[in-house]
């Protein structure tokens, strides 16, 4: 006789009872300080980053060119085959200066967009076999071609579309700015901040970074938009940090709020599939209801053998 | 003095003074142009050394179908001590212009020239090879010139195509070329040719060639066809004096009227700038700034380019190939990416088929239905099919 | 048409009772072939592909760096061809018995589905040479759900549903050769002892993967519009798979049986249509209270494009199963079919939109499949189907009732007498327990 759904759902209530309930104090406990999330992820020891200060950017585009320069990147003319003008980040294209220009005349500025280092980068959480990482050190998020099976999920789930893709050739490779990290181990600054004019993008130590962004903003009340530096909390804290005049929302500076995305997304993922409880159990129930299945399904077939005289089908 | 001197003694006896020496090479690597070693010399006295040091190599001019004009611009230079002292650093050993003999003399003086200097001169080539008809329309001496050309680019070490007549044919090769004129590089193989086209070139390309040729030893960097980089590598429009007007949308629409006067760009008039790789834009003509087509308001016709010049139409406007450099910046969101129509038209071509598939199919289950066959789908003659084979019994065994 | 009704042997409806090739049917037809023709231009341009990159061949590009091979040909087909999967739970742990005749359709479509979307898969990625790293568990990100995707698609399609599809080819050894029958029936053992681990992996493994298959999209946050993105995403998906994958099996065989006149077992499409109708009553009412309790379905009223997909994708997955529901009153296959395939599409369609059409990367990006992408989509989607026609021919999938098996026999003891190497239907190798003469 085959099982019901009764037998089938008190089975299961028997054995998941005690795991579901340590399962549920155990998210509970972690569910109080998901406001506090920003706080409570780990910044690495030496987490270094950037500040860059949008108010004080001409726009000369000098970190283009350094950054390719520090690595080695051949020009991208795809525009007219003439001139190095990328119009976003690409394969050859680190960072890049966009302009917010309003067309009603309100102030317009430059942004800077590079990769934001973010302290839970969802480009890792993401990846499938760990081929974009976060270092542990200095936090700076890295692409190991050698894991990367160019399946461009990251490209799908960082919220500041960074990664990107190479679409030519049989050997596509994923770009992004990694904070010249050859650079720094050699006691060098990344390309970009050895040769801003202005000193609009610097180089430094997250903590200390922070800091000078909250000075600036002290001193010159009013001046920045929301008294705020971007990065700070947004999404979950990222190490390339922004202060602006106009809201970051017009620079393409997602307002994603203090969560940092693959937390907020896949909090019941992670739930479900922890410890991988749930699955076992659900994968020990279903034997458990296949086999009682089974034997009821073996008579029965035997049955039709000798009505039919033909020989039984599995 | 030996028989051949180099240019420091050839100047010494010719009563150049060592401090008129030293203008020139400072004049030389001012007014070289970009792109030759000679100026990335570090000083005048580095380039007179080396000047000095060479011996003074032969020059071979030859004219074929030419109007002379090639030879006539390198004379059109307002100071005429330049143009003689730069020639003063070749031994120009046969010309028909510019030398004193004539006939038989003339011919000998070709080929006691070759013989001296066999494997080290350099031919110059002025005009265009008729090729037609066993090259008839065309001799010196009563051969045809594709012989008398094939026979000194023999013993050339370098061959210069000066002007676009030797370099592509010009004039002579316009619709319908009957005379099947042709440029150098159509006749001659196996040597280094340079083309210097033009109508005619400005004479710098062929004085910075020679030039280098001497002091280095070795010729420029030339393009795919043969062009010298330095002087072709760009076009007119690029450097172009009136580029402002051009990016401005300020355009002469006639000759003579207010933008033609104000000197307004010439693009509407047929100006071929464009397309045309030179420098005139850059350097201009008789050594007086302002000196050149488009500074006198004449459009450019396109005079080097085979592709240009005598085939399109004078005043026929160009297509751009190269856009104004973007000075603009990338907005903060790009756009990327859209439908070509084939792939829509696939689609909907996939979409419609299995659209149409499925309307076909259910009623064809609507039909089967409908006609209240018990048995769905199974028709009569299947049935009869079975019972007509039950009344044969198999013939052989299996 | 003849309006007489013909009356078979006995009064009694047509029933399911065992699988039968279908034969008398030449596999080479103009269809067959147009599909080997597509199947090969496929393959051509995926050799381009591999030479040249993905840039030229498709219409990918930085913000849309997903193409319809992956979110059409993996997320919407496998969850079409998951038959085997949501049939199989049906028939097997929740004990609905009439089902299963429809297991053998439900897992060959599955198999193709699968192994057509797994292959198309391999065409995708960037670096396909280091998937090696699937073999190496300590590497695997297990927080990701693409590595939850990639690692449990290919582990199921390799192992529980190979070897659920299994028993056709073994019975068809059986009959091949007598000096075979016994190593078959020893291999039929040991799969039978193994029967329950398989199977119960079977179920799990895609109740998995397929609700990954919409995690996956959790992932890109606030760019997926507010009336797709939910953390509920995952049960829809797999909901959506369930109900989709009835119509491929149930509305696959219906079709099958109209094409080569196989009579249709109306108890079994009954309860088939039955169950999709309520998968697709509880599936809508989750989506509805999902948008009402997020606050989204305000959303839906907005004159723009996203409210109607919105709107297009519930009517018709609502109005399919509404269908389904009405062809149990009034016995019309047509409705049934129409049922099936109307719901199917409106499953497609919202499976496809949080990957694609409500994805939302920029305001300026778009996307559209390029030629070649789509000519390599249609190609490998033609193999699984030109495969189907074969596998359908070559073994017994395609349900019918008992006399069928003997019509079989009847067929090629008279028609081709002279095929003996085909002993698969030599009427002597039958099949049946004891030789004996058949009626």
């Amino acid at each position: 006789m085959a099982i019901t759904r009764r037998d089938l759902i008190t089975n299961i209530a028997k054995a998941g009872v005690p795991v579901a309930a340590v399962m549920s104090m155990s998210t509970m406990a972690s569910a109080g300080s998901e406001s506090t999330q920003a706080e409570s992820l780990p910044v690495p020891n030496a987490a270094v980053g950037l500040l860059y200060d949008a108010s004080l950017c001409i726009g000369c585009k000098a970190c283009e060119a350094a950054c390719n320069e520090a690595n080695n990147t051949p020009e991208d003319i795809s525009g007219d085959r003439l001139h190095e003008a990328p119009v976003d980040l690409n394969v050859f294209t680190r960072n890049i200066i966009k302009l917010y220009k309003p067309t009603d005349g309100s102030p317009s500025s430059f942004v800077k967009r590079q990769c934001m280092q973010c302290l839970d980068p969802a480009c890792a959480a993401g990846c499938p076999f760990q081929a974009l990482y976060k270092e542990s050190v200095t936090g700076i998020v890295r692409w190991d071609g050698g894991k990367c099976i160019g399946c461009r999920y990251c490209t799908i789930s960082c919220p500041f579309s960074v990664p990107r893709f190479q679409w030519q050739g049989f050997n596509p490779v994923v770009t992004k700015c990694e904070l010249c990290s050859h650079r720094l181990a050699k006691g060098l600054k990344p390309g970009c901040t050895s040769v801003c004019p202005t000193g609009a993008v610097t180089f430094g130590p997250r903590t200390v970074l922070l800091l000078e962004a909250k000075r600036r903003i002290k001193n010159s009340p009013g001046r920045y938009y929301q008294d705020r530096v971007y990065g700070e909390k947004d999404n979950g804290g990222t190490q390339a940090l922004y202060l602006s005049r106009v809201p970051f929302a017009m620079l393409g500076l997602p307002e994603i709020g203090p969560e940092s995305v693959p937390s907020s997304s896949l909090r019941w993922q992670e739930r479900v599939y922890k410890y991988f409880a749930l699955p076992a159990l659900l994968y020990v129930g279903l034997v458990a209801v296949i086999r009682k299945n089974l034997k009821g399904h073996e008579a029965e077939a035997l049955e039709q053998e000798k009505e039919t005289g033909l020989r039984a089908q599995q | 003095m030996s028989k051949h001197p180099t240019i420091a003694e050839h100047l010494e006896s010719s009563g150049v003074s060592r401090r008129n020496f030293i203008q020139l090479c400072s004049m030389l690597m001012a007014t070289a142009p970009i792109g030759l070693s000679l100026t990335s010399k570090k000083s005048v006295l580095q380039v007179a050394q080396a000047i000095g040091k060479t011996k003074r190599p032969s020059v071979i001019w030859l004219h074929f179908q030419d109007c002379t004009g090639c030879t006539e611009t390198l004379l059109r230079t307002s100071a005429p001590d330049v143009a003689h002292l730069i020639l003063d650093v070749i031994s120009l050993d046969y010309h028909e212009t510019l030398m004193a003999a004539s006939g038989a003399q003339a011919e000998a003086a070709l080929r006691s020239a070759m013989a001296e200097n066999a494997g080290k001169y350099v031919l110059v080539v002025e005009g265009s090879i008729p090729v037609k008809d066993d090259g008839v329309y065309m001799e010196l001496g009563s051969k045809p010139g594709v012989q008398v050309l094939k026979e000194v680019a023999s013993q050339a070490a370098a061959v210069i195509a000066m002007g676009s007549c030797a370099s592509w044919g010009g004039i002579p090769s316009a619709d319908p070329n009957p005379t099947g004129a042709v440029g150098v590089d159509s006749i001659i193989t196996g040597k280094p040719i340079i083309n210097l086209p033009g109508c005619p070139p400005s004479p710098y390309n062929l004085l910075a060639v020679v030039l280098e040729y001497v002091t280095m030893g070795k010729l420029p960097e030339l393009d795919d066809i043969g062009r010298p980089r330095f002087a072709y590598d760009r076009v007119i429009h690029e450097n172009c004096p009136r580029r402002a007007h051009f990016d401005a949308g300020r355009f002469a629409a006639s000759f003579g009227d207010e933008g033609h006067k104000q000197g307004w760009c010439l693009y509407k008039l047929g100006c071929k700038g464009p397309v045309t790789h030179a420098a005139c834009s850059l350097r201009h003509f008789n050594e007086i700034p302002g000196v050149w087509p488009i500074g006198i308001g004449a459009p450019c016709l396109g005079c080097t380019e085979k592709n240009v010049v005598w085939k399109m139409a004078t005043f026929q406007t160009v297509p751009i190939h190269l856009a104004t450099p973007p000075d603009t910046y990338p907005p903060i969101y790009t756009s990327v990416g859209g439908a070509k129509v084939g792939a829509a038209a696939l689609a909907g071509a996939v979409a419609g088929a299995l659209g149409s598939a499925t309307y076909v199919y259910s009623q064809r289950f609507q039909s089967s239905h409908e006609a209240g066959v018990e048995r769905i789908g199974a028709d009569a003659n299947h049935i009869a099919g079975m019972d007509e084979a039950a009344k044969h019994p198999v013939q052989k065994e299996d | 048409m003849s309006t007489t009704v013909i009356k078979l042997p006995g009064t009694t409806r047509p029933r399911w009772e065992r699988a039968v090739p279908v034969y008398g049917v030449s596999v080479v037809n103009p269809f067959f072939i147009g599909l080997i023709v597509m199947a090969l231009l496929a393959l051509v341009l995926t050799t381009y592909r591999e030479i040249v990159g993905l840039g030229p061949v498709s219409g990918m590009n930085d913000m849309f760096g997903w193409g319809i091979w992956k979110t059409f040909n993996v997320v919407v087909l496998t969850a079409w061809g998951s038959g085997a999967f949501a049939v199989g739970t049906a028939a097997w742990v929740f004990g609905r018995k009439r089902l299963f005749p429809l297991m053998r359709m439900a897992l060959l479509t599955s198999m193709l589905a699968y192994a057509c979307g797994l292959c198309l898969l391999g065409v995708d990625v960037g670096r396909p040479w280091n998937f090696y790293w699937v073999f190496f568990p300590w590497n695997w990100n297990v927080h990701s759900p693409m590595a939850e995707v990639a690692i449990c698609m290919s582990v199921y399609a390799a192992i529980p549903l190979f070897l659920e599809n299994i028993p056709p080819v073994l019975e068809r050894l059986w009959h091949f050769d007598v000096r075979l029958q016994p190593i078959v029936e020893k291999l039929e053992h040991i799969l039978h002892k193994f029967f329950p681990l398989i199977i119960a992996a079977a179920y799990l493994l895609p109740a998995m993967h397929q609700s990954s298959l919409g995690a996956l999209m959790l992932l890109a946050g606030q760019r997926v519009h507010p009336l797709w993105q939910t953390p509920f995403l995952p049960l829809l998906y797999v909901g959506a798979a369930a109900f989709m994958s009835f119509g491929c099996v149930a509305g696959t065989t219906m079709l099958c049986c109209l094409v080569w006149k196989r009579p249709m077992d109306r108890e079994v499409l009954d309860e088939a249509a039955r169950i999709t109708a309520w998968l697709i009553a509880g599936w809508l009412a989750l989506r509805t209270l999902d948008l009402l309790f997020r606050g989204a379905l305000i959303t839906a009223f907005r004159f723009n494009r996203y409210a109607g997909i919105f709107w297009t994708e519930t009517f018709l997955i609502g109005y399919g199963g509404w269908l389904l529901y009405r062809s149990l009153k009034d016995r019309q296959p047509r409705t049934m079919f129409l049922g099936y395939t109307i719901s199917s599409i409106g499953g497609m369609l919202y499976r496809f939109s949080p990957t694609t059409l409500a994805y939302m990367p920029g305001p300026k990006a778009m996307y559209f499949p390029s030629t070649i992408e789509l000519l390599i989509a249609i190609g490998f989607v033609s193999i699984g189907i030109a495969a189907f026609l074969l596998m359908v021919k070559l073994f017994a999938i395609l349900p019918a009732p008992a006399q069928e098996w003997r019509d079989m026999a009847h067929y090629f003891k008279f028609r081709k007498p002279y095929i003996s190497w085909t002993r698969y239907f030599n009427f002597g190798f039958f099949g049946d327990i004891e030789p004996k003469e058949s009626d």
